[in-house]
């Protein structure tokens, strides 16, 4: 995309909402663009984001037209999620060649709601529990990841991320309990679902 | 530019330097100061102890959150409010700077007055 796209004064940026630099690299193949580690979750922050992946799209004017999309952009995850990528890619060439977004402005300034305090102590736990956990006091560290999780408990980007830190499998039975919690939960996120609704 | 998030890993009182490498902002007889924007400090004896700040004071003062962790001492300061408030309501893209894998800075403004596709993923 960043390949066919350059000409069109278009720049792609990878955020890994990730403290694991050598997993990171691992994706990232080929890949051109600037892709960028984001430990204490700065842009889950300051963009009200509580789950990957996330798409923003930001116009010339560093005008946000598409807040927090939960677009994957790519079908390495299809067999999982069964969302083509397909049509994700055609909204994004609609803006940017005929610059046509997906949202109007109004629906974008409501698309997305904003963080509670308790989400946001939960960023800042989390932050205070990396650090401690780099310092070797890993009792410090599961206090505060506790108390993060107890802040956010559906909020994946500190529930999930957190799952390899604490030497859990993300990708294991943890994960699927997280999963039957957040959609008995409603599903709740701050955000924009993967499949248009329109 | 640096983030406008910190850790404080010796507690919440801080230096004036620190105030200033940390938090960003500098203590003036005006107020809180950074560039040419003053906070007026409604109660200076609860910022300023002992020739310390207390940094949980700067953050309530500028709308940031913050935590403190009793146990460790270490002290957490987020972004202020506003920052969130204005891309969620107004559709401002915040500015950020963070390291690619090989540590060299990029800011979202390295590539202003480009459309930017910015995409949050992760390994886990």
């Amino acid at each position: 995309m960043q390949d066919e796209l350059a000409d069109h004064n278009f720049q792609v940026i990878a955020v890994a909402i990730d403290e694991n630099t050598e997993a990171v690299r691992g994706f990232m193949n080929g890949i051109t663009y600037p892709v960028l580690m984001d430990v204490d979750h700065v842009l889950t922050e300051l963009y009200a984001i509580s789950n990957v992946p996330a798409v923003v799209m930001i116009d010339e004017h560093d005008t946000i037209v598409q807040p927090n999309w939960n677009a994957y952009a790519t079908d390495t995850f299809k067999h999982y999620t069964g969302i083509d990528s397909g049509e994700q890619l055609d909204i994004i060439r609609q803006w940017v060649i005929n610059d046509t977004p997906m949202m109007s402005v109004d629906e974008a300034k409501t698309a997305v709601g904003d963080l509670s305090a308790e989400e946001e102590q939960a960023r800042l736990h989390f932050r205070i529990a990396n650090h401690l956990r780099g310092t070797g006091d890993h009792d410090g560290a599961a206090r505060n990841f506790d108390r993060a999780s107890a802040l956010a408990p559906h909020d994946w980007t500190i529930r999930r991320a957190m799952m390899p830190l604490r030497g859990e499998d993300p990708f294991g039975d943890e994960f699927f309990a997280l999963a039957a919690e957040y959609n008995e939960a409603g599903r709740p996120f701050h955000g924009v679902a993967a499949r248009s609704t329109k | 530019m640096q983030n406008d998030v910190a850790l404080l890993g010796d507690g919440p009182m801080i230096s004036v330097q620190a105030l200033h490498d940390d938090l960003g902002w500098e203590l003036k007889p005006e107020g809180l100061c950074r560039d040419d924007v003053c906070v007026l400090i409604p109660d200076r004896a609860a910022l300023e102890v002992g020739g310390q700040i207390d940094a949980m004071a700067v953050a309530a003062l500028l709308d940031r959150p913050a935590v403190l962790d009793q146990a460790s001492g270490v002290a957490a300061i987020g972004a202020q409010r506003s920052v969130r408030k204005r891309a969620l309501d107004d559709l401002q893209a915040p500015d950020f700077v963070l390291p690619d894998l090989d540590g060299t800075a990029h800011a979202l403004s390295d590539h202003r007055s480009k459309k930017r596709l910015l995409v949050a993923f992760s390994s886990w």
